[in-house]
């Protein structure tokens, strides 16, 4: 077969042919892995939930309700276990990190004590506050267990009780903000009400 | 050229990285760690394999004038389905390559492979072409992904084997320019000797 | 009257200055800010720079003999100074592996992947310093406070300009900030944290003045990257001197003196010229200035010296010496 000639007719004709055909194709593989894709997103948000919150079998994303405060929202996630409240998880965040905006997943039970904090967003510096992932170090790990009743959300330099980040007062700072934000604006009577 | 050395040519002699230094970005914007650079590189091999083939079978059919849209086209259409695909079920790898999946479209070496070689040869040449030169593009990440991951984390695919970080310089933006730039010299100094 | 004519720009006369000759003046000029350094620091500052020349030479006589395939080149002294240099840049407390890859990066990556002295585009020691620094911010951001040869176990803390840094990332005035921060007359004589080399202006300045006594520099560098500084900084500091910290603190804190003294005026990666040299100078201690104040990093010396490094060869190509009897063209 020769090389079709370039004239106007040809070209047109080419390059609808191949737009035709090429968004044909997309719209068949969109509509395949649309489901997949919904899923796995829905997947990555439960599995943080789980991470943080003791066992559940209601939908906290569900039963979600927001609150905006500083400037920006927090998120939470009741959590019940046969229509009885097991946790709250928040999703909280930070202005103060070294890098800017900080986000965290806190799981609290119905008693206020921090179940599990997972770090969902950061812009720490690498090896020195991106340590606030709890695959890099046991720095988000001090919260567990701890009730801010009684645990000081605040690092030992400013007086609190939890053990900074070597090098990274800042990053710690922020953390500890995050959580004591998400704390601070966590209602226990309300979710349990819903 | 026997279809073996139409093959070969793309892994070492012709290799995308280190001789044609063709797609820097993806070279050094997602080779953090040897995983990445293998999901990069196979991601972009596919794009490479399916647009060469198409290419082929319509080069005839599309006039000069209008080829480099076409192909652009045929090359985004391709890329959009890694995309999704990817989205769907790898997204663990897709949210660590995010913004530079759909920067395979602008990887001079797809456009290069299809205005070239696949543009002017038959589908079964140009497929063994944009097989040879994808894997030879995969071997440079993850070679590059493998030397960022072990030297900046201490790790190797995950696996970790020292206490603590690396050195961190590696995995970050400067790291990628120097640790291309050692191997571009080791093999530029080994494929000397061979020849 | 032996010297007529003083020849500047040679490629004729021959001067009786060779490398090594210079490099000696060099280490001699540090010699001051060492002795401070093991008075402050004890005896850690005594052994890491000796550790640094030692790794230095080492490094070069087996990449020169085994890589580069050619007569080695450590009897010029380069390495030594770089190694001295490297060292200045650190704090005492330093692991001896991460000294080691430190050196291995100012003479393999800064200085011998160009071709070796001379060929090398950017301050070798810098080159190992910026990489330590990113590479290890742990260890490199712990320095520890003079403490002189005192038994108990070090105390490490910020540098004046991490305090500062610090403090504005969290909203505090600079202005609030003054009393956890040195004095003056401190950081001028040396009592605050920080590395080596850079904690002591006051014997700085003396090997400044050494340096200059035996012509091994010219003054021009120096004293336009501190002026610069001084007037950028004291403009901020006049227009809002709530959220700026001084001038006098700019030039008496961090690497600056150092910087400026001995890093910034190699010969190798500066202008040739002396109206280039300006220029250099003060695109320095603008950078400088304003990686302090609105970088992510508390020091900005090592990356001003760097990044006007590569601007070199542009300053050369467009500041020339006047050629001899050239005449001003006529419009």
């Amino acid at each position: 077969m020769a090389k079709k000639e370039s004239t106007f007719l040809n070209m047109f004709l080419a390059l609808t042919l191949v737009t035709l055909v090429s968004s044909a194709i997309l719209g068949y593989v969109y509509e395949l892995t649309k489901e997949p894709i919904a899923q796995a997103k829905a997947e990555r948000q439960n599995a943080a939930l789980r991470n943080v919150l003791p066992e559940y079998n209601n939908d906290p994303v569900k039963e979600m309700y927001k609150k905006a405060v500083d400037g920006d929202t927090l998120y939470f996630f009741p959590a019940r276990k046969d229509s009885a409240l097991v946790g709250i998880a928040v999703e909280t965040f930070s202005p103060k990190g070294f890098g800017g905006m900080i986000r965290l997943m806190v799981g609290f039970l119905p008693d206020g004590t921090i179940n599990k904090i997972a770090v969902l967003e950061h812009n720490e510096t690498p090896g020195l506050g991106d340590k606030m992932e709890a695959s890099k170090s046991d720095f988000s790990l001090q919260f567990d267990g701890k009730n801010p009743k009684t645990f000081k959300l605040s690092v030992k330099k400013d007086g609190g009780d939890v053990d900074a980040i070597t090098a990274s007062t800042i990053s710690s700072r922020a953390f500890c903000d995050a959580v004591e934000r998400a704390y601070k604006n966590l209602d226990l009577t309300k979710g349990g009400a819903q | 050229m026997s279809q073996w050395k139409n093959f070969s040519k793309g892994l070492i002699v012709e290799n995308a990285v280190f001789v044609q230094v063709l797609g820097m970005c993806p070279t050094l914007g997602t080779t953090t760690s040897a995983y990445n650079g293998l999901g990069m590189g196979l991601a972009t091999t596919f794009v490479l394999l399916m647009s060469n083939i198409v290419v082929s079978m319509v080069r005839n059919f599309i006039p000069d004038k209008v080829r480099i849209p076409a192909f652009i086209v045929i090359i985004a259409s391709f890329v959009t389905v890694v995309q999704l695909t990817m989205q769907a079920y790898a997204p663990a790898l897709y949210k660590e390559l995010g913004l530079f999946i759909p920067l395979i479209v602008v990887n001079c070496l797809v456009l290069g492979r299809a205005e070239a070689f696949a543009s002017k040869n038959k589908v079964w040449s140009a497929a063994i072409d944009g097989l040879g030169m994808g894997l030879g593009f995969t071997l440079a990440l993850f070679m590059l992904g493998s030397v960022r991951e072990i030297l900046g984390a201490g790790s190797w695919m995950g696996f970790k084997f020292i206490q603590g970080d690396g050195m961190l310089l590696f995995v970050l933006a400067p790291g990628a320019f120097l640790a291309l730039a050692y191997l571009i010299s080791i093999m530029n100094k080994v494929s000397k000797k061979k020849a | 009257m032996d010297k007529l004519l003083t020849v500047s720009m040679s490629p004729h006369a021959h001067g009786r200055d060779t490398t090594s000759k210079l490099m000696l003046g060099v280490v001699i000029a540090l010699l001051p800010a060492w002795a401070a350094s093991v008075w402050f620091f004890g005896w850690g500052a005594l052994y890491v720079p000796v550790l640094s020349v030692l790794f230095s030479v080492i490094f070069e006589y087996l990449i020169a003999r085994y890589l580069l395939k050619k007569a080695p080149s450590i009897r010029d002294g380069s390495a030594v100074v770089t190694g001295l240099l490297l060292a200045f840049t650190l704090p005492v407390n330093i692991p001896v592996w991460i000294l080691a890859i430190g050196t291995l990066v100012a003479i393999g990556v800064g200085k011998m992947s160009f071709g070796g002295l001379g060929t090398n585009p950017f301050n070798p020691a810098l080159v190992g310093r910026v990489f330590l620094f990113i590479s290890f911010p742990v260890q490199m951001t712990s320095w520890p406070l003079p403490k002189g040869f005192a038994t108990a176990d070090a105390v490490t803390g910020a540098t004046p300009l991490g305090l500062l840094k610090e403090g504005m990332i969290q909203g505090e005035h600079v202005a609030d900030m003054v009393k956890e921060l040195p004095t003056n007359y401190d950081m001028f004589m040396g009592h605050m944290g920080g590395s080596m080399g850079e904690v002591a202006a006051l014997a700085l300045l003396l090997g400044f003045l050494y340096l200059l006594w035996r012509r091994i520099i010219t003054w021009h560098i120096p004293v336009t990257i501190l002026t610069t500084v001084f007037l950028f900084s004291g403009l901020m500091w006049l227009i809002n001197p709530v959220d700026n910290a001084s001038p006098v603190f700019h030039l008496l804190s961090g690497g600056l003196m150092l910087g400026a003294i001995f890093m910034a005026t190699d010969y190798v990666t500066s202008p040739m010229t002396p109206r280039g040299m300006v220029w250099y100078g003060v695109g320095i201690g603008l950078l400088t200035v304003i990686i302090r104040r609105w970088g992510a990093y508390p020091e900005g010396v090592q990356f001003a010296i760097l990044i006007m490094n590569a601007f070199v060869p542009l300053i050369n190509m467009y500041v020339k010496p006047k050629r001899f009897g050239e005449v001003k063209k006529n419009g």
